[in-house]
């Protein structure tokens, strides 16, 4: 071979490298943006800004995926109407792709997986920083360091970074990596929706960020109206287009996931065997595929109010706000169970390895998992009980709201239980499942002051409401996952992390998040108000406490971006069974192959939590099947 | 506690240990801190609520309900808090362990206790909750004094329809001891009004008029009314002086600013 052909190789190569990939989708999504959003732009006019705004957001999100070649399989298969080939299946799996598989539309739900882990990361440091401007600005009383405009677009960006974040922190990363591999499937049941699902979150990013360019927007995350229908910059379109192109990744992950669950479980893993992070997804799929559609009607509303000049939330042309909160609600409180399920689900996961011990009454667990999920479907009035629209119903919702502390208290049974005479090994993730139940203890039972009228009465719209969904999204949420990040970290990357490092993360953190919030309960006592640019003199020393504390949370941050960083770079190799857990994902080498299992599926015999036999000789125990069955011998289901 | 399931080595492991018997050390633990917090909690009250916080009948209401709520919660924390840490100090093993831990599993009676005790208390919730809320929805009398508040991006604007009174981004005063209702609304976007020291909260919508609860003040003092829902660009500096002052001053005031008596 020549030089000269050498040349000519590797540039088309180039080409066949970058199209398609996340680069031509960028390239023609952006571009698209700019010749929709000029049309747009000559057709509605001067006085109409949000049009062109609207209609570059939309054509973006088409064309990214037209360039990232998400419609090819359409054109390829099925209008040449046959079946893809398994060749062509692992092709676009990302077979002998490397490192560029990550960036383009992979099938394989291990690339997925990461795509999504590595998102929620950089995520949730946009966030903490976001939030860490925000205590900086509530350091002292008066406005400091931001305008009142740029402080509400922070403290929005904050809200619904975070949202977005935590809302799909278990369920992508993990459940698209681990879930299927934890049931014994090679893949999701519809690998291209899989694929769908995480390039809509990322489209929606750009799209987002792009609100700084329009003067942000004023409502924080909640986006109430009138106020967004009021707003005159097009800022607020980018919040609605978010949400709705966000809630659409959602949906689509959700139906993928409910089916893969469903169809793909291997043979012998009945719903009895399920381990306890897959129902804790699957529990929160589907309260999001009930809960994800009024979100996206509520912000199609708002926009055509905006766009097109309806009126559904104008009350002076017959509209009404309480529409939008009822909307907003209905997603808005199963949305905080589509984030806490799962999160507890890991949380109980990872404490029967650490502990040795099954979960403490698996079928109470998972009963009160699926009692949170139905109840909290119908407790979205309580966010209303001040809103002057419907008294009548106070007492149900507050009925309904109060049920609910039943089965999060089966939640404490069973992890009490779990750690009650375990072999409690201290490793990192499990000092976060500890904190996992000091904080969502505090976080329950403040819940009770704003689920009872009296009290919410005194505390409704302050800091003591944003202490306390802190408490719960955060200091449950965010500490169950990371406890599922340090202990699924070796097998999806397989590297060890800096034990050390994640201990420090782990104390600044946790001291940190319960000083900051400790002392903002006790500034929401005083009656200080939430979403403040400039908080009043009585709440400044609460405050000041606060931002001091919140010092040692940014640090954590900074902890655990070095010990990811230098983990990546020279991290030890992990073993195949880093913990000496059961579930089927460390029964399988480490990076986890294509397909996940070799020429036969693992066949289950029980729970994935019986610690007896030694995990070594079990694995070398010549009965057991190479395939990987090997963690979970045949034994009888204690318990019942 | 059930009979554990006890398998292979944890069986015969266990009775050679001597072991101790956690569950009373835990649970005696859990009822000595309990009684602990619990006094601590009413020792502290009177610094954590605000200082003004029983300025009026609903406030003391809402007050001992806070207090309530707070004392049967502290057994509530105390019990994770306790069977956390101690399970942390006795469970603890320094190494990767080796062998399994005991597979416990809670027996029928335990699961339905439990379900049983957290029913209970949530029952306890409900009724005190109804009970203490239908309890503030006394009726107007005719002494009562009517306070119209509308909000705007960002002020709020006073009428006394009684007094023939309108009063615009301005403090206000209300009279000491006389009952007081409000009726409130929105000219623009919703709004939030609230004066936490009263106990007064309720959301300002916009085309709609919404009455708080009788209330009335008890003691005299300065307070403030703030926005307590996110409306816009000055939703943090929309704030205004409250303050209860005695009848004679109330009507100076009313006069001194162009109402009649």
């Amino acid at each position: 071979m020549t030089t000269q052909a050498t040349e000519v190789r590797r540039r088309t190569d180039l080409f066949h490298t970058l199209c398609p990939s996340v680069v031509s989708g960028i390239v023609l999504g952006a571009a698209a943006a700019v010749v929709f959003g000029f049309i747009a732009h000559l057709l509605a006019g001067e006085d109409n800004p949000d049009a062109p705004v609207a209609a570059a957001y939309t054509a973006w999100v088409i064309f990214f995926f037209i360039g990232i070649g998400a419609f090819n399989g359409i054109f390829k298969w099925g209008f040449g109407r046959r079946e893809p080939t398994h060749e062509e299946e692992m092709a676009l799996a990302g077979k002998d792709q490397g490192l560029w598989r990550y960036f383009r539309f992979t099938t394989d739900h291990k690339v997925v997986g990461m795509q999504y882990l590595a998102t929620v990361l950089v995520m949730f440091f946009i966030g903490s920083m976001g939030a860490f401007m925000i205590r900086l600005e509530q350091s002292r009383p008066g406005a400091i360091f931001f305008n009142p405009q740029t402080y509400n677009t922070i403290v929005g960006m904050h809200g619904i970074i975070m949202i977005v974040t935590t809302i799909v922190m278990v369920s992508g990363p993990f459940g698209n990596f681990i879930l299927p591999i934890m049931i014994g499937a090679r893949d999701m049941a519809f690998p291209r929706l899989n694929a769908l699902s995480y390039w809509l979150l990322f489209t929606v990013i750009p799209m987002f960020i792009s609100t700084l360019l329009f003067a942000g927007f004023p409502t924080g995350w909640t986006g109430y109206a009138p106020l967004s229908v009021q707003e005159l910059t097009p800022g607020m379109d980018a919040y609605c287009f978010t949400i709705i192109v966000f809630g659409l990744s959602v949906t689509v992950a959700a139906i993928n996931i409910v089916t893969t669950v469903i169809t793909m479980r291997t043979k012998g893993m009945t719903w009895g065997r399920l381990p306890v992070m897959v129902w804790g997804v699957l529990l929160s799929v589907i309260l999001g595929l009930t809960a994800f559609p009024s979100f996206i009607i509520a912000q199609t509303l708002v926009l055509m109010d905006r766009i097109f000049q309806t009126s559904f939330f104008i009350a002076a042309y017959g509209g009404n706000n309480w529409l939008y909160e009822h909307l907003f609600w209905f997603m808005g409180h199963p949305e905080v169970y589509v984030i806490a399920i799962p999160a507890l689900a890991v949380a109980a996961e990872v404490a029967t390895v650490f502990t040795r011990k099954p979960v403490y009454g698996y079928k109470l667990l998972i009963g009160g998992l699926i009692g949170i999920a139905v109840l909290s479907v119908l407790v979205w009035g309580h966010h209303l009980y001040l809103s002057g629209s419907e008294n009548a119903l106070d007492g149900p919702f507050m009925l309904d709201t109060e049920l609910i502390s039943i089965p999060t208290g089966v939640f404490f049974l069973a992890l009490i239980g779990t750690l009650w005479r375990g072999r409690i090994w201290v490793t990192v993730p499990m000092l976060f499942v500890c904190a996992v139940l000091v904080n969502f203890v505090i976080g329950g039972v403040t819940g009770i002051y704003l689920a009872d009228l009296p009290t919410d009465e005194l505390l409704h719209g302050g800091m003591f409401v944003t202490a306390h969904f802190h408490f719960t999204l955060v200091g449950a949420g965010v500490f169950a996952f990371f406890s599922g990040f340090y202990y699924w970290f070796p097998k999806m990357v397989g590297k060890r992390l800096n034990t050390g490092l994640g201990q420090l993360h782990f104390w600044l953190f946790e001291i940190g998040f319960v000083g900051t919030f400790l002392s903002l309960f006790y500034a929401g006592l005083q009656g200080e108000p939430r979403w403040s640019a400039n908080i009043a003199p009585p709440f400044a020393t609460a405050n000041l406490i606060a931002s001091l504390f919140a010092i040692l949370i940014a640090a954590s941050v900074f902890v655990a971006v070095y010990n990811v960083i230098i983990t990546l770079a020279r991290g030890e190799k992990a073993e195949t069974n880093e913990w000496g857990a059961r579930t089927l994902e460390w029964t399988i080498p480490t990076p986890v192959p294509l397909e996940n299992f070799g020429e036969e599926l693992p066949v289950v015999t029980s729970l994935p939590y019986n610690y007896e036999p030694e995990p070594v000789a079990a694995a070398e125990s010549p009965s057991a099947p190479a395939s990987g069955s090997a963690g979970t011998p045949l034994q009888p289901q204690s318990g019942d | 506690m059930s009979e554990p399931n006890i398998e292979g080595s944890a069986g015969s492991a266990a009775p050679a240990r001597q072991e101790p018997n956690h569950i009373r050390r835990a649970v005696i633990l859990w009822v000595v801190l309990s009684i602990i917090g619990i006094i601590v909690v009413i020792l502290i009250t009177p610094f954590v609520l605000p200082p003004a916080s029983s300025a009026s009948d609903l406030s003391n209401a809402d007050n001992l309900t806070m207090v309530a709520l707070t004392i049967l919660s502290v057994p509530v924390g105390m019990f994770v808090f306790v069977f956390l840490g101690y399970s942390l100090y006795a469970f603890k093993v320094k190494e990767r362990p080796t062998e399994a831990g005991i597979p416990l599993q809670p027996s029928p009676t335990l699961q339905i206790s439990w379900l049983g005790i957290t029913s209970l208390l949530c029952l306890f919730l409900l009724i005190w909750g109804l009970f203490a809320f239908y309890q503030q929805t006394a009726a107007a009398s005719t002494n009562t004094l009517v306070v119209r508040v509308t909000a705007q991006q960002w002020l709020w604007t006073f009428d006394y329809p009684q007094y023939g009174l309108s009063v615009q981004g301005q403090e206000i005063d209300l009279p000491v001891n006389r009952p007081v209702q409000f009726v409130v609304t929105s000219e623009d976007v919703l709004h939030g009004f609230s004066i936490h020291a009263l106990a007064v909260r309720v959301d300002a919508n916009p085309g709609e008029i919404t009455t708080t609860s009788v209330i009335t003040p008890v003691q005299t003092g300065n307070f403030t009314v703030n926005c307590v829902e996110l409306c816009g660009l000055y939703h943090s500096y929309m704030w205004e002086a409250v303050n209860v002052v005695s009848e004679s001053t109330f009507e100076s005031w009313i006069t001194s600013q162009g109402g009649h008596l």
